[in-house]
């Protein structure tokens, strides 16, 4: 059997007395769209932290194309080709909406300089819906216009392993759509998408497969339409308010 | 009428040096996070060297730019990563350990030029250094002018290499926000050494061009650096033109109270010092934020 695109096996990680992850592991398909859910503090994005080399594990390892990546310091995992987003943007602020992009372009997996740089950055911003703020400066975007920045910038490292924290957040309903339809073009696209998510209704309409987390612990993972009837599922998420869209 | 505009000239040629001064220091912080209190340490020994350089291969000041800038950058490079990249990573303000390693570092380079040079004040006398020149009636000496000329150029360039390289664009990237930089692929750790060899060679290079101007001994840049940071606390961090803003401010100040009042030169350090205070409690956020805050009032978030 060939070696999945991305092997997270047994990973923890602990910080001080909480074990944030617990021995989790699953993998992804070159070409998946994987979803994330679990409720608040389950440690997906701890998880991605992870995965991008933010944080280190405790115990375990993560293997990406065969290769070790925990342990490499993050803008290393990025030119390997795995990215992420933050949930809360953290854009340049001081720079604008063009140069944001094009730091990924210049410093990511790809490594592209001059006329090529700019043309996928441009690229990139029609892709977005982005190219009409383009010289804007990135602290005076609004929120849907931030986190599509957010996307656009890892989007320029070229990476081969998109992950993407909570993009949906404070969108509203079409902003949701768009964002769901600018995930399946990038898959499409021949990207793997990994996507941590509150809105459950969007990552199972999304997702190929699913991974639950609780309290650091894997709990289920699948197809969505399994998943979604785990009684260990379900009772995880009654303990908590059930989420928008949990198929009843 | 003539004495405004020698006030005002002698200010704008002490605010270029200032500038200069400065910029290495916010250059650092910008990056790292890290207020470089061994900053006079280096403006010390720029000083210094250029003295060696001159007395031993009669090297002008000037021209010494060339040796001192890029073996100075080399010793920030070297510096950091021997010692300042092992500190425990700041978070929004500098850490104790971070302040404590630069003092002593400031402390161990002033040592090692007592060890060499001994404590005597040593001054660089060139053929121009008591030559003065006119500009419509208003006389300044000529090395200030040079100086000027110098620290102007070194800020132009600067600004221009942050603008256009990939480099500068992956330093104000570091700047504005370190772990967004990070996941967009950017060698934190090679940017951050990159910005302490700059900053230390900046300093260096306002030691060399204050050689010309001053005499100096071990202590050299004590006062300086407190100038430099009323300079930062007044026109921020952000911008080459906010540095250069609170340079000129500063610079305006020390010769006003010269020119207008009694208050003796000896009491310039008071001057600064004095503005850092009022300026902390009226104004915590320097100039360029109350500029931003006249000029768009509504829109604060």
């Amino acid at each position: 059997m060939p070696e999945a695109l991305l092997a997270v096996s047994g990973v923890s990680k602990r910080f001080g007395g909480l074990l944030a992850l617990n021995t989790v592991s699953f993998e992804v398909e070159a070409g998946q769209i994987y979803g994330v859910i679990g409720p608040n503090g389950a440690g997906k994005t701890t998880l991605f932290s992870c995965l991008v080399g933010a944080a280190r594990p405790t115990a375990g390892e993560i293997r990406f194309r065969g290769g070790r990546i925990d342990g490499l310091p993050n803008w290393a995992v990025v030119s390997r080709g795995v990215v992420r987003t933050h949930q809360i943007v953290r854009p340049f602020r001081q720079m604008t909406v063009r140069e944001n992009v094009s730091v990924g372009a210049h410093f990511g997996a790809g490594r592209r300089r001059g006329a090529e740089a700019a043309s996928r950055v441009g690229a990139i911003l029609e892709k977005t819906g982005l190219a009409p703020r383009a010289e804007a400066l990135a602290g005076t975007l609004t929120i849907g216009e931030s986190k599509r920045l957010e996307i656009a910038r890892a989007l320029a490292t070229e990476p081969s392993v998109l992950c993407l924290d909570e993009v949906m957040g404070g969108l509203n309903p079409s902003e949701i759509q768009g964002a769901m339809s600018l995930i399946r073009t990038l898959r499409e696209a021949g990207l793997t998408v990994l996507l941590i998510e509150h809105h459950v209704h969007a990552v199972v309409g999304l997702s190929d497969r699913i991974l639950v987390l609780n309290f650091g612990e894997r709990i289920a993972e699948g197809a969505p339409a399994g998943v979604m009837r785990d009684p260990a599922v379900i009772s995880a998420y009654l303990g908590e308010d059930a989420p928008e869209g949990t198929p009843s | 009428m003539s004495k405004i505009l020698g006030v005002l000239a002698d200010s704008l040629l002490a605010g270029g040096l200032y500038a200069t001064m400065a910029y290495g220091l916010a250059v650092i912080y910008g990056v790292m996070r890290i207020i470089n209190l061994a900053h006079a340490g280096f403006l010390m020994l720029g000083a210094y060297a250029t003295l060696f350089l001159f007395t031993r291969f009669h090297i002008d000041p000037f021209v010494s730019l060339a040796v001192v800038l890029p073996a100075f950058f080399l010793i920030g490079v070297a510096l950091y990563l021997a010692v300042v990249r092992r500190l425990p990573r700041s978070g929004a303000t500098p850490s104790m350990e971070s302040l404590l390693l630069l003092f002593g570092l400031w402390l161990v380079l002033q040592n090692l030029a007592y060890a060499i040079w001994g404590g005597d004040t040593q001054s660089i006398l060139t053929g121009y250094t008591m030559k003065s020149i006119s500009f419509g009636g208003v006389r300044v000496g000529v090395p200030l002018v040079l100086v000027f000329a110098a620290s102007a150029m070194s800020l132009l360039v600067l600004t221009l290499f942050l603008k256009r390289t990939y480099v500068g664009k992956a330093i104000r990237a570091v700047t504005a926000n370190r772990d967004a930089a990070l996941i967009s692929g950017v060698n934190a750790d090679r940017i951050s050494a990159t910005a302490f060899g700059l900053g230390t060679a900046f300093a260096a290079m306002a030691g060399t061009l204050m050689s010309t101007l001053y005499a100096f001994t071990p202590d050299f840049g004590r006062s300086f650096l407190l100038k430099a940071f009323c300079i930062i606390v007044l026109g921020g961090m952000e911008s080459a033109a906010g540095v250069a803003l609170g340079a000129f401010v500063l610079a305006l100040l020390e010769n006003v109270m010269g020119a207008y009042t009694p208050i003796p030169t000896t009491f310039q350090d008071a001057i600064s010092f004095s503005l850092l205070v009022i300026v902390l409690v009226l104004l915590p956020q320097g100039l360029p934020r109350l500029f931003t805050r006249i000029s768009r009032p509504a829109h604060t978030r």
